[in-house]
């Protein structure tokens, strides 16, 4: 009997040491049904729901933001390897200082007046995309003593079936922080390789900005659960 | 076969950036009498979350499927974050009952996925817009079996004004409500 694949990466929805899990995860086992012909389609946005300056994040300010420029770019693919064309992808992320400009972030640590940290972008006919950024710092949160959350960029993605929903984070190789960070930990081994981006120098730009690769895959449109 | 990417929260952060000017009033191509699906949401301990995204999706009065916007919207979906007493309020029109593809029926029900700081998967379920003696053949409702648990999902309506339907979710323990996986 095939074994589902969302089962061996997804992280499950209570995980103690994410403390949060904990009042928030239900008891009760999930009921599996098959997606409804109407969560196998899925909200269409408009071309114009997207500026293509929404993909520079850099460019928000009356001035560069301060931190590390960085290029990520990738391709969003369903689970059959197929691209997942003209569809929205958000990025929200901290500053390089790791301070949100949200009113409820009361990390000690500077805004930056030219760095919102929010983005978007449709992926074109081969899935790909492509936004400017800089590099998120790493922040203090309450979870646990000295706890640290590694450099993160929050996503938000929608293929084209509601029930592709996908919001996740993507994390940077060699963070040493990835060891002790329990939302990352959450996931199975199998999948953690998965949320970090691969250095990829050329696709930076020569002496401006860093390079970095990160493909994404969502579950097949008209995926049923396997093994039923 | 590719993997697929792992979940992770949303986290408390997302207000700036993922909410919508109107995101709670849900468009439609076509008139129809504007509902309201409010409540609110809750922990195991029976506090509010104040610090939710409720995103819903869901079909027009005659069970069609939205495809497309209005040139700077889509149709359909409707996307709320949940306030200090963890209340959400979602503006749209009734939906109608639509066939699946082996001809069952899905009673007029919307889709609601909650996502939030803690909750390390979207939760997904469908909220049933019709009382729960009309949904027992609906597929989900068949899954759940037991009527208790089916009865987490079915919105009432307010007594003193027809227009208002309310659902609260509990995300766990006393009234948990039945999450769906697909």
């Amino acid at each position: 009997m095939a074994e589902t694949h969302s089962a061996d990466v997804h992280p499950p929805y209570l995980y103690p040491d994410y403390k949060s899990t904990r009042l928030r995860a239900p008891a009760q086992p999930l009921v599996r049904v098959a997606p409804s012909p109407l969560e196998a389609a899925g909200p269409v946005f408009p071309k114009h729901f997207v500026s293509e300056s929404e993909a520079d994040l850099t460019t928000w300010g009356r001035s560069a933001p301060l931190g590390e420029k960085m290029v990520l770019v990738g391709r969003l693919l369903d689970e059959d390897g197929r691209p997942v064309r003209r569809a929205l992808i958000e990025v929200w992320q901290a500053n390089a200082s790791g301070k949100y400009p949200h009113p409820v972030d009361d990390h000690d640590a500077p805004l930056d007046p030219n760095f919102l940290g929010k983005g978007q972008v449709l992926t074109d006919d081969e899935g790909r995309y492509r936004i400017v950024t800089v590099k998120p710092g790493a922040y203090p949160w309450q979870n646990h003593p000295f706890g640290w959350r590694p450099a993160h960029i929050h996503f938000s993605l929608f293929g084209n079936a509601y029930a592709q929903r996908l919001i996740t984070q993507m994390f940077f190789p060699g963070d040493p922080l990835l060891a002790i960070d329990p939302i990352f930990q959450s996931v199975p081994e199998a999948g953690r390789k998965l949320l970090i981006a691969d250095l990829d120098l050329e696709q930076g730009i020569e002496g401006v900005a860093l390079g970095y690769r990160w493909d994404m895959v969502l579950r097949g449109p008209r995926a049923t659960p396997m093994g039923v | 076969m590719p993997k697929p990417t792992p979940s992770q929260t949303v986290g408390p952060f997302f207000a700036r950036d993922l909410l919508w000017k109107d995101g709670g009033i849900v468009l439609f191509p076509g008139g129809g009498d504007r509902i309201t699906l409010t409540g609110c949401v809750f922990d195991g301990n029976g506090a509010p979350i104040y610090d939710a995204l409720f995103e819903t999706w869901q079909a027009d009065p005659s069970g069609k499927f939205p495809s497309g916007h209005d040139g700077a919207r889509p149709y359909g979906y409707g996307r709320v974050s949940t306030d200090t007493e963890g209340h959400y309020a979602i503006e749209t029109v009734k939906p109608g009952s639509f066939k699946g593809p082996g001809g069952e029926t899905y009673a007029p029900q919307i889709s609601v996925a909650i996502f939030a700081r803690g909750l390390l998967k979207a939760l997904h379920t469908r909220v049933f817009l019709a009382p729960i003696e009309l949904i027992k053949d609906d597929p989900l409702a068949r899954a759940i079996g037991d009527l208790e648990r089916l009865r987490t999902l079915v919105a009432t309506r307010d007594p003193n004004d027809p227009k208002i339907y309310r659902w609260d979710a509990r995300l766990r323990g006393a009234g948990e409500a039945v999450f769906i996986e697909f």
